[in-house]
């Protein structure tokens, strides 16, 4: 009798706990869709400025999670299938971003890129304007949000099973057949989180783009007008004219919650899993 | 003429830290089956794991039919490798799955193929499900289906059977024989399931810390059980070590026991005890229980620290529990059991 009593009192304890954090999760999203309501967000998808913002934020996050997948994925890869020294190393330094205040980012990525800066200059040399441009906001992109990408594969690497890929060899797959067909599609979810948790941090960084990516001129492969990247747009009209900001908070939320639930939704459906077994 | 010789392992040896396996020198010919014994760490598995090709050996020498495989990779060996966790591909339903070596090859007809494997493994109701959406047992037969869609000349399956309810193994069972002898396969399988191995196998190799201790007939076996271990993978149920015949020596039983016992004790098979109602114990025995099996009634006899099961034939027994019963034995069909653990020290 105790027992069970004791159970439900701790069963209502947790509700409420898991509720309040639930609550603290949606409650602010519903204050500011409800600030600003329809009107607000139309207002701000109807804003030149905003909508060039928010293009160049889709372009430059587009780039940064394509280059995070193309490093951040052989690297989840690497550390979760092979013992090397200095593993659990690596394994910290990919941490490091996640724990760093992203204003310092800012600052370190701007030393090191500086024009004067051996690497700065070489950068440079080829043509890839750092500060202020793209490719900063590219840089900060990846700098802040990789690790995800990094974490999650290696976690997505790692629970597929040895008996899995040695099934597959002696099918008849090669190495990197039996890694195209078998691995890389069993990883895929979890990949796939990783790119979607970094491109939500990316588009929500403020501090690394004040420093090095402030203003964004024109230059390949952004052909627009001057712009920032959209949370700064957010955060420089904030004190300008704050409903027309709170609308493209809004908004960019919307953007954000419309690609989650477009890639839960192909999840969903299967599409996902089809296309990871597509050739069969 | 081609001279298929199956699947012949001469003097392999493998290494793994401490663990050395070898030499150990097989011949499983083609249609027919050898089962892999022996404690956990005897080193089945890695003999398993060595001959698909993932695995390095120290030495040795692999053929399949004609060809020396030893120093190809897996995927060249020609082996239908089961492992113990099957390695269904978890993101493929049941018909990618069994078609994933076909389309590999690029086989024309693969499609049709994959069909005739999924039918001869009963999973046309199943073929559009997601592994995890199945049975263990079917998960097994569809982890078989696709090796056997590869096309192999031999079989490696690590505990094939280990989930299946006793109808569905006997049916896989048929199966599998029928399709060894029709395409000429040799199977290589590890179990610790009597009933697999007894129906499976045309002979029985039994590991011991990583070497051959037997190699030959399963009757063979039957006739000298080599140590508890196989003893009661066999079946036999009345065992006794050397100290635990010490512990009833007071027994009528006991000197025949004791000179009939080798190393590792001895093997009472169920033939060997008779009981009656005879009023005048040879030594103190009473029943403790009656038990029916398929095979007829059972007595389990308490003689002084020994338990026995002794078979009472198809009628239910005149005995009851507590009554006290005489024990005989025959000593000439007792076993002697070898300690292998403690030879392979010495």
């Amino acid at each position: 009798m105790f027992a069970s009593r004791t159970a439900t009192i701790a069963r209502v304890v947790a509700g409420i706990l898991s509720a309040s954090l639930v609550g603290l999760f949606v409650l602010p999203l519903v204050a500011l869709v409800a600030y600003t309501g329809w009107d607000g967000i139309l207002s701000a998808a109807g804003n030149g400025g905003f909508r060039t913002a928010l293009e160049f934020t889709l372009l430059a996050s587009a780039i940064a999670v394509g280059l995070g997948l193309l490093t951040g994925v052989p690297l989840g890869y690497v550390l979760a299938r092979y013992r090397f020294p200095g593993r659990s190393i690596v394994e910290s330094l990919v941490l490091v971003p996640v724990v760093i205040p992203h204003l310092v980012v800012g600052i370190a990525l701007l030393l090191l890129f500086a024009p004067g800066n051996p690497v700065g200059g070489w950068v440079a040399s080829l043509g890839i304007p750092v500060f202020d441009g793209t490719w900063g906001v590219v840089l900060v992109m990846m700098y802040v949000g990789s690790s995800y990408v990094v974490l999650t594969s290696q976690l997505a690497f790692r629970s597929v099973d040895d008996d899995v890929l040695e099934s597959a060899r002696s099918l008849g797959a090669t190495p990197s057949e039996a890694f195209l067909t078998v691995t890389l599609p069993s990883a895929a979810r979890g990949i796939l989180t990783g790119a979607l948790l970094m491109w939500a941090r990316g588009v929500s960084e403020v501090g690394g783009f004040i420093i090095l990516a402030y203003a964004i001129y024109p230059s390949p492969p952004w052909n627009g007008p001057v712009t920032n990247p959209a949370s700064v747009w957010i955060l420089n009209y904030y004190s300008i004219d704050p409903s027309l900001a709170v609308g493209a908070a809004a908004l960019l939320v919307l953007v954000a919650l419309a690609l989650f639930l477009a890639i839960r939704l192909v999840d969903r459906t299967g599409i996902l899993t089809a296309l990871r077994g597509w050739w069969s | 003429m081609v001279v298929v010789s199956g699947l012949v392992v001469e003097g392999l040896e493998v290494a793994r830290g401490e663990f050395h396996l070898g030499p150990i020198r097989l011949d499983v010919p083609p249609a027919s089956a050898t089962a892999l014994l022996g404690r956990s760490g005897a080193g089945k598995t890695t003999l398993l794991r060595t001959l698909a090709g993932f695995l390095p050996a120290q030495r040795g020498e692999v053929r399949l039919g004609d060809r020396s495989i030893g120093r190809l990779p897996p995927e060249r060996r020609g082996f239908g490798f089961v492992p113990p966790n099957l390695g269904l591909f978890p993101h493929r339903r049941v018909r990618e799955n069994v078609a994933y070596p076909l389309r590999l090859r690029g086989a024309p007809d693969a499609a049709a193929q994959t069909r005739v494997w999924i039918d001869r493994f009963h999973l046309g109701g199943l073929a559009d499900r997601y592994p995890a959406e199945l049975s263990s047992g079917q998960q097994q037969r569809v982890a078989m289906a696709r090796a056997l869609a590869a096309g192999p000349s031999a079989l490696l399956w690590d505990e094939p059977l280990a989930a299946l309810d006793v109808e569905s193994r006997d049916v896989l069972l048929r199966l599998v024989r029928d399709l060894l002898v029709a395409e000429g396969l040799s199977l290589l399988l590890v179990t610790h399931d009597a009933a697999t191995a007894l129906a499976l196998a045309d002979r029985i190799v039994v590991l011991v810390e990583g070497r051959i201790r037997f190699d030959g007939p399963p009757e063979q076996l039957a006739r000298a059980p080599l140590d508890r271990f196989i003893a009661r993978f066999l079946g036999f149920e009345n065992l006794l070590s050397l100290a635990e015949i010490e512990t009833g020596s007071a027994s009528g039983l006991a000197p025949d026991l004791r000179r009939a016992a080798g190393p590792g004790g001895v093997v009472i098979p169920p033939t060997a005890l008779t009981w009656s109602r005879s009023g005048t114990n040879e030594g103190p025995a009473q029943v403790n229980a009656l038990r029916w099996t398929p095979g007829g009634w059972v007595v389990v006899v308490q003689e002084g620290p020994w338990t026995f099961r002794v078979p009472a034939g198809p009628h239910p027994p005149t005995v009851r529990v507590g009554d006290p019963v005489t024990l005989s034995l025959d000593p000439t069909l007792l076993k002697p059991l070898s300690d292998l653990t403690d030879e392979e020290a010495a």
